[in-house]
């Protein structure tokens, strides 16, 4: 699987929080918020990750960047091991690895200036210093496209998409090599959501960095990804180029999902396929395929019989036993 | 040219403490009250300074509160009445007159109250300092490592906080006083607010644990530790600035409670001894109260009362003015 342009590769990750309870605190059972997701990000592309909301797809961006510990699994990133590296290691790491968050209020600390928030990483990683610092930070400012002049502002003097563009010249003050993009338009007006897009891949293309791009939203992420991952219940259910997975969806999951975006055009008929029930809780997922229980074409087997996605990292495949089966 | 108008177009900027104390300015009456607390320390720092020796022997000065132990009248002099009073010394007798009456010894009132300012002031600072010193520390310890650290601190804390606030205050005074800690006998003043101090710093302690825990899991922080920074510094530079307006106001209205808690220790006799304070004023106004002699307890409590109420009505504005959830303005 891993290839030589490969950047970052992730191999059985898995993140469960214990659930706790009674007065001795004892762990009665897990929550298993990412349960084994495999993919690999080549230098320079993006991936989309795609789910509903608790499906892991945060989960997985951030204990990738070990903000939340693993519990099982690997992460590698230019051959490196993350998940194994000392602390002092992994500071240094830090520097390629970066993240921008959904919030564009919760993510920016309310009492620093612009130019602290961008310039902290800086100071950290003992890049620049002083003055060195300031013209490093109006660089960057004006590189997401805010003037320098507002540097010494505070971040509840700007709106909700040029406080992202702040997220966005924090991440890469560091001159980082990969982002975690986590949501990074869902609390955008749709008008914004475009210039956020627009930004980020104008500077992917400049600065050749690579995305893993976390959002609900199927039109943004295929607007921005090369390959696109969808996501159920802490497991990724198909894997795919962009074109090959909006074109022909195989797992019944991603047809559902592709089917509940919204048509421009009310006139036309569109047979639309609508999901039974709710999502399972992940303390306990159903046995077999976890999507069973919402599949149309579920049989016996699905009850029982685990689906694994198996392929190649530029192939299409989905953990679905029956997709040719499926029309 | 339009760069430099739209410049000037522009709102100023404003932080969140300067935005929080421009809103404070307005307020007319907070203003008065933070005046008031003004003179009194002023008034206390007034006192500190005139009774060092360096002071009266650079100034040649002795200004009369110092003299506050000096015989002035006869024992029980009504308030704002003239007499005659023969000091011991001379033989001849003097004419005098006194603002708030005197006691017993025949001691100005007056120059005790005002004494009385100092020591007060004093004590209700220094208890506050060590209680934040202790509280906010511990409190942000255990609320950002949680684990280990926090079930300590947490039963720490709880125990200390099952006993009786005044049975605890009596037990930490009598066991500090006459105490020496690195070769320093504990009297006074130090012994009163190391007691009031080191037995009052739970709540504060509790508040910024949970304040600490509310906040470490928000994505700001996150951000910083993607970053690479250290514990110390998420914890210096991200979270305590983001509860500081906490402590502030925790601070304003902790000093009031303080002011207090220093007049019950010397009601129970285990306040300060040596120098007037208003608490040993109220403790000895209590058996002269019998004799009709009022003006002692009542001036003490005017200077508690005045003290109080301005540093309450300051507190609320400076809470309304800093915690932007309650703001009206």
């Amino acid at each position: 699987m891993p290839e030589k342009d490969t950047l970052l590769e992730v191999k059985d990750l898995k993140t469960h929080f214990p659930i706790r309870k009674g007065v001795l605190n004892r762990t009665v059972g897990y929550v298993k918020a990412v349960d084994g997701v495999s993919f690999s990000i080549r230098q320079g592309s993006t991936l989309g990750l795609v789910g509903e909301s608790g499906c892991g797809k945060t989960t997985v961006g951030r204990t990738l960047l070990r903000l939340i510990p693993a519990s099982d699994g690997k992460v590698f990133f230019e051959g490196q091991d993350v998940l194994g590296l000392a602390a002092s290691r992994m500071k240094h790491l830090r520097r390629q690895m970066q993240i921008m968050f959904q919030d564009p209020y919760g993510s920016l600390n309310p009492r620093m200036t612009v130019r602290d928030i961008v310039g902290e990483g800086l100071t950290v990683h003992r890049v620049a210093r002083g003055r060195q610092r300031s013209l490093r930070v109006n660089e960057i400012l004006e590189q997401v496209g805010l003037s320098a002049r507002y540097a010494e502002r505070f971040p509840h003097e700007f709106s909700g998409g040029q406080r992202q563009r702040i997220g966005i010249a924090r991440a890469l003050a560091v001159n980082p090599k990969f982002i975690v993009c986590d949501e990074p338009v869902s609390a955008l007006d749709v008008s914004i959501q475009s210039q956020i897009i627009n930004l980020l891949q104008d500077l992917q293309e400049k600065l050749g960095l690579t995305y893993l791009f976390i959002a609900h939203d199927l039109a943004v992420v295929e607007h921005i990804s090369e390959y696109v991952a969808v996501m159920y219940l802490g497991r990724i259910v198909e894997y795919a180029r962009r074109d090959d997975l909006y074109l022909r969806p195989l797992h019944p999951y991603t047809r559902a999902l592709l089917s509940a975006i919204p048509q421009p055009n009310p006139e036309k008929k569109h047979s639309r396929m609508v999901l039974k029930g709710e999502v399972p809780s992940p303390a306990n997922p159903p046995a077999g395929c976890h999507f069973h229980p919402r599949c149309p074409w579920a049989e016996e087997r699905c009850k029982t019989e685990d689906q694994k996605l198996e392929g190649k990292a530029d192939q299409h495949c989905a953990a679905c036993w029956k997709t040719d089966k499926i029309v | 040219m339009s760069e430099t108008t739209t410049q000037q177009n522009e709102p100023v900027s404003r932080g969140y403490w300067s935005d929080a104390f421009r809103r404070l300015r307005r307020r007319k009456l907070a203003m008065v009250c933070f005046i008031i607390v003004l003179i009194y320390a002023a008034m206390a720092a007034f006192v500190g300074i005139v009774e060092t020796e360096t002071f009266k022997k650079i100034f040649k000065l002795d200004v009369p509160i110092v003299r506050w132990n000096e015989q002035v009248g006869p024992s029980y002099q009504k308030p704002m009445a003239q007499y005659d009073f023969k000091p011991e010394q001379s033989e001849t007798k003097v004419k005098g007159w006194s603002l708030f009456g005197t006691d017993f010894l025949g001691e100005s009132t007056l120059r005790k109250t005002l004494y009385g300012v100092k020591t007060s002031m004093l004590v209700a600072f220094c208890a506050s300092i060590i209680s934040i010193g202790i509280g906010v520390p511990l409190g942000a310890l255990a609320g950002y490592y949680r684990g280990w650290v926090d079930e300590t601190i947490v039963w720490f804390y709880t125990t200390l906080g099952t006993i009786p606030y005044i049975l605890l205050l009596m037990a930490f005074a009598v066991a500090l006083r006459g105490r020496e800690f690195f070769g320093v006998e504990i009297r006074g003043a130090p012994a009163v607010y190391l007691a009031i101090g080191l037995t009052s710093w739970v709540g504060l302690c509790r508040l910024i644990r949970g304040e600490i825990i509310k906040r470490k899991e928000s994505e700001y922080v996150l951000a910083a530790r993607a970053m690479g920074c250290s514990d110390f510094r998420i914890l210096f530079s991200h979270l305590l600035p983001n509860v500081f307006h906490i402590i502030l106001i925790n601070f304003s209205l902790r000093f009031v409670s303080f002011i207090h808690a220093e007049v019950i220790l010397s009601f129970l006799g285990l306040g300060e001894n040596d120098k007037p304070s208003w608490g040993a004023m109220i403790d000895a106004a209590r058996t002269e109260l019998a004799r009709d002699v009022w003006w002692e307890m009542a001036a003490a409590t005017a200077a508690i009362f005045l003290i109080s109420l301005a540093l309450n009505i300051f507190s609320d504005a400076l809470r309304d003015c800093l915690d932007p959830k309650l703001r009206i303005d």
